[in-house]
């Protein structure tokens, strides 16, 4: 039993590895670890001796902990190292790289990383990410205590727990960032934006291949155009399509609107036709018009239809609409009459026709106004959705409010990544 | 139309390159040129031509590290060379930029002073509007303000021209070098060196390319924007030194401070030299008090791995905020507190700033070379001659600076 107890790699690194008569075999320089269950496990040491690099088996160990590391073997057996890529090492890999923090939907640094004894084993059971990680790593744990002690605070514990962490891969050497998928999907898709946008372009789209088709759809909504085009463009087209399909046609046809024009259309070959007409009928309008900000997923039901007819049709029709307070009246022309918000549909008497109850005093925008007009009229009147309606009193769409909200106040993860 | 196409390419990645070169002409580089122009004449201006080669040569080297790793230069030397050099270099990089931005708040106080405002309110005012515009103000507007304040410098150029010099043996002495063997001139000339290559900007510049997501395939785009930028900054080092040279120099009039030379301006070229050099020098001035806390903050909390970002309040991103908030009000301080210890900070950050230049390079040269990190954009063995003789040659230089600031010489 070689190992028992707490320790924490900066505490290993360059300590002093002693022979069985108690002489210098070298020091620690590294340590390899294998995916193991429960956790991942240490299985040997990589020790420098005269510039030299050699590997030393976990079994050959006779002491493990933060005050002596010795070793069965005498330095005439000493295994040489050849450096491997798919090794997985400990302060070259994982020490220093970015990971997220789960909890608080950031990304920040392995400062230090907790080894403890299990069955005979040392596994990597949490990282530091906190400040006593660095302070730990300085040599100067201590001197923090003490002066956080003079503020009468104490320095906390802030570590992550392996569990939260993806099992380990060889891949991890090539992607810093690491997270299991169902807490990937819990966090909210802003957050998840946030993220991508705080870290290398590249971690970022490994990190967005990680997402299941529905949180990628919503977390890239969320991510400004340039950013979205990139991760887009280096998928591959079955899945993009996926992604896009599953996203509001308002924000496909955005997505779209920033690819080069080839992959564009390739996408929305492998996108389902109906869907593929609408993403099309936005891809026509001006970006920074009504036309090029209003979506077509909207309730548009006919006006001979009874209340609770309409009530009916609302269940399977509101899943795929993105704004559900509103019913827009369209004849079978596919012209606006009117409009009943769902409060008057629920109060309404079953047998009542949808024409007798709609409101015809229409506010609407045409396809070509500019984006501020539709926000004006949005504002004025407290609406929750403009319907988009052209001079002959066709119906195109819809502009949502949290559209308006989103170019007068864009969220963070649209705007640039850092201020500088 | 292919014209025009490469042309709006361009525009598109332009930006970084030259933003960064434009700051990097703050409050104490403008110093150095006008105390050069007014002391020595035409004659340092042959330094300038190297200055600008060594500059594109490290500058590029820091860019192609920006758009291959897509990572700041913080972010690098954390991860391959461990907290205790991050840590250090860091604490460093915070040091020598709260000097410079004690620099950039005292240029700003001169200039109001000798443009008759009190320093007493001026201070005050900027420090806050900064720190407001900054935390406050959205992303754009600030962007639009720095574009804006970079053309300002140009402000340098039509001084140049109105002090109406001889050109012809002002680019005699631009492209011919000279040397004069006193300490002085010495001095002067690698001074010049030392405040056009700073630790900062190598950060800023890679961070900025990093955000701006430029990608490889428009890397020969980037390339120019830094190479424009390193030559706008000296072209506005140029004309400093030649308003200064042609003006002032004859009259034997020695300038210690940039606002000094404004104010010796006045009776020899007239109300609009005067108020060209004291307006650009409050604006430069300004413009680095915006970036240097800032660019430090980010660059401090990245390494460490905290949360950063100006959106976020006190208790989200603390460190972050505290640097920021702190750099700016501590400086504001030293300013107006009379007696407080101003010549020994601009020494002390002077020096830190030349100790800390050659790992800033040595580590920048190792990442670029690291072939995991680059793949196939390391430097060519030509070129890594040539940087590491321009880096040696710099290091030398400014460990001569360093030395001769804490020992100065006599003679």
């Amino acid at each position: 039993m070689p190992f028992l107890g707490e320790v924490f790699s900066s505490e290993i690194i360059k300590k002093t590895v002693l022979d069985p008569k108690g002489e210098d075999l070298g020091r620690v320089r590294d340590l390899v670890v294998v995916k193991g269950e429960p956790l991942p496990k240490v299985t040997a040491l990589i020790i420098e001796r005269r510039k030299k690099s050699f590997y030393l088996p976990w079994q050959d160990l006779n002491i493990f902990n933060k005050k002596i590391i010795s070793s069965r073997i005498f330095a005439e057996s000493l295994q040489p190292y050849e450096t491997r890529e798919d090794d997985l090492l400990i302060l070259r890999d994982i020490l220093d790289k970015q990971i997220v923090d789960a909890n608080g939907a950031k990304v920040v640094r392995v400062n230090d990383i907790k080894l403890e004894g299990y069955n005979d084993d040392a596994v990597l059971i949490a990282v530091d990410v906190g400040m006593r990680g660095i302070l730990r790593r300085l040599g100067i744990e201590r001197g923090g205590e003490d002066i956080a002690r003079l503020f009468k605070k104490s320095l906390p514990f802030t570590l992550i727990s392996w569990d939260y962490l993806q099992p380990l891969e060889p891949k991890l050497t090539e992607i810093s960032l690491t997270i299991p998928r169902q807490m990937l999907s819990e966090l909210h898709p802003a957050d998840i934006a946030d993220i991508i946008s705080s870290v290398s372009q590249k971690e970022g789209a490994s990190f967005f291949n990680n997402l299941d088709i529905e949180t990628a759809a919503e977390a890239l909504s969320e991510l400004k155009p340039e950013m979205q085009a990139d991760i887009i463009s280096a998928m591959d087209t079955e899945k993009a399509a996926d992604i896009i399909e599953e996203m509001e046609p308002d924000e496909a046809a955005d997505v779209l609107s920033d690819l080069p024009t080839e992959r564009a259309k390739e996408i929305l070959e492998h996108i389902e036709k109906e869907e593929a007409e609408d993403i099309q009928e936005l891809l026509g309008h001006e970006e920074d018009t009504a036309g090029g900000i209003m979506t077509t997923a909207f309730l548009g039901f006919l006006p001979d239809m009874t209340v609770a007819q309409a009530a009916e049709l609302f269940k399977t029709e509101a899943r795929e609409a993105e704004n559900v307070y509103y019913i827009y009246v369209v004849d079978k022309e596919e012209k606006l009459r009117g409009v009943i918000s769902l409060r008057e549909l629920l109060i309404a008497e079953d047998d009542c026709y949808l024409a007798d109850i709609m409101e015809t005093n229409l506010k609407t925008v045409a396809p070509g106004e500019d984006e501020m007009a539709a926000a004006e009229i949005i504002s004025k009147y407290n609406l929750l959705a403009l319907p988009v309606v052209d001079e002959n009193g066709y119906m195109h769409g819809i502009i949502t409010v949290d559209d308006i909200i989103d170019i007068l106040l864009p969220p963070e993860a649209k705007r640039k990544r850092r201020k500088v | 139309m292919k014209y025009w196409k490469n042309l709006l390419f361009f525009l598109s990645v332009m930006g970084p390159g030259i933003i960064t070169a434009n700051i990097d002409n703050d409050a104490s580089g403008i110093t150095t040129y006008s105390v050069a122009g007014a002391r020595f004449g035409y004659t340092l201006l042959w330094t300038l031509i190297p200055t600008t080669i060594a500059l594109v040569v490290i500058q590029e080297m820091i860019a192609r590290m920006g758009v291959i790793t897509g990572k700041g230069l913080s972010d690098l030397i954390r991860e391959h060379f461990g907290v205790k050099t991050a840590f250090f270099m860091m604490l460093g990089l915070f040091i020598a930029n709260f000097g410079n931005t004690v620099a950039n708040l005292a240029g700003w106080a001169a200039s109001m002073e000798i443009l008759g405002f009190s320093k007493f309110i001026m201070v005050p005012v900027g420090a806050v509007s900064i720190w407001i515009l900054v935390t406050k103000g959205s992303y754009r507007f600030v962007e639009k303000i720095l574009l804006f304040a970079c053309l300002l410098y140009f402000g340098y150029v039509i001084s140049g021209f109105m002090a109406r010099p001889e050109w012809v043996p002002v680019l005699k002495a631009a492209v011919v070098p000279q040397m004069q063997w006193n300490s002085e001139y010495i001095m002067l000339s690698i001074a010049i060196i030392g405040t056009t290559i700073t630790p900062w900007m190598q950060f800023y510049l890679q961070s900025s390319i990093a955000e701006k997501g430029i990608k490889k395939e428009q890397y020969k785009a980037s390339r120019l924007d830094v190479i424009i930028g390193c030559s706008i900054t000296d072209i506005i080092s140029f004309f400093i030194i030649v308003t200064c040279g042609t003006l002032l120099f004859p009259y034997g009039i020695r300038v210690n401070e940039a606002s000094e030379a404004a104010l010796a301006l006045k009776p020899l070229a007239g109300e609009y030299a005067y108020l060209i050099f004291s307006l650009s020098l409050a604006n430069a001035s300004l413009l680095g008090a915006i970036i240097v806390p800032l660019a430090t903050a980010y660059y401090v909390c990245e390494a460490m791995g905290w949360e950063a970002g100006v959106n976020k309040t006190f208790k989200e991103a603390p460190q972050f905020m505290w640097i920021y908030t702190m750099t700016i009000v501590l400086a504001s301080f030293v300013i107006m507190v009379p007696g407080a210890p101003l010549v020994l900070l601009m020494v002390l950050s002077a020096v830190v700033n030349g100790l800390l230049l050659p790992f800033v390079l040595i580590y920048a040269l190792l990442l670029v070379n690291n072939r995991k990190l680059m793949g196939e954009y390391t430097n060519s063995r030509t070129y890594n001659y040539i940087s590491w003789a321009t880096v040696a040659t710099i290091i030398v230089l400014t460990s001569f600076l360093v030395v001769s600031t804490l020992m100065p010489l006599h003679g």
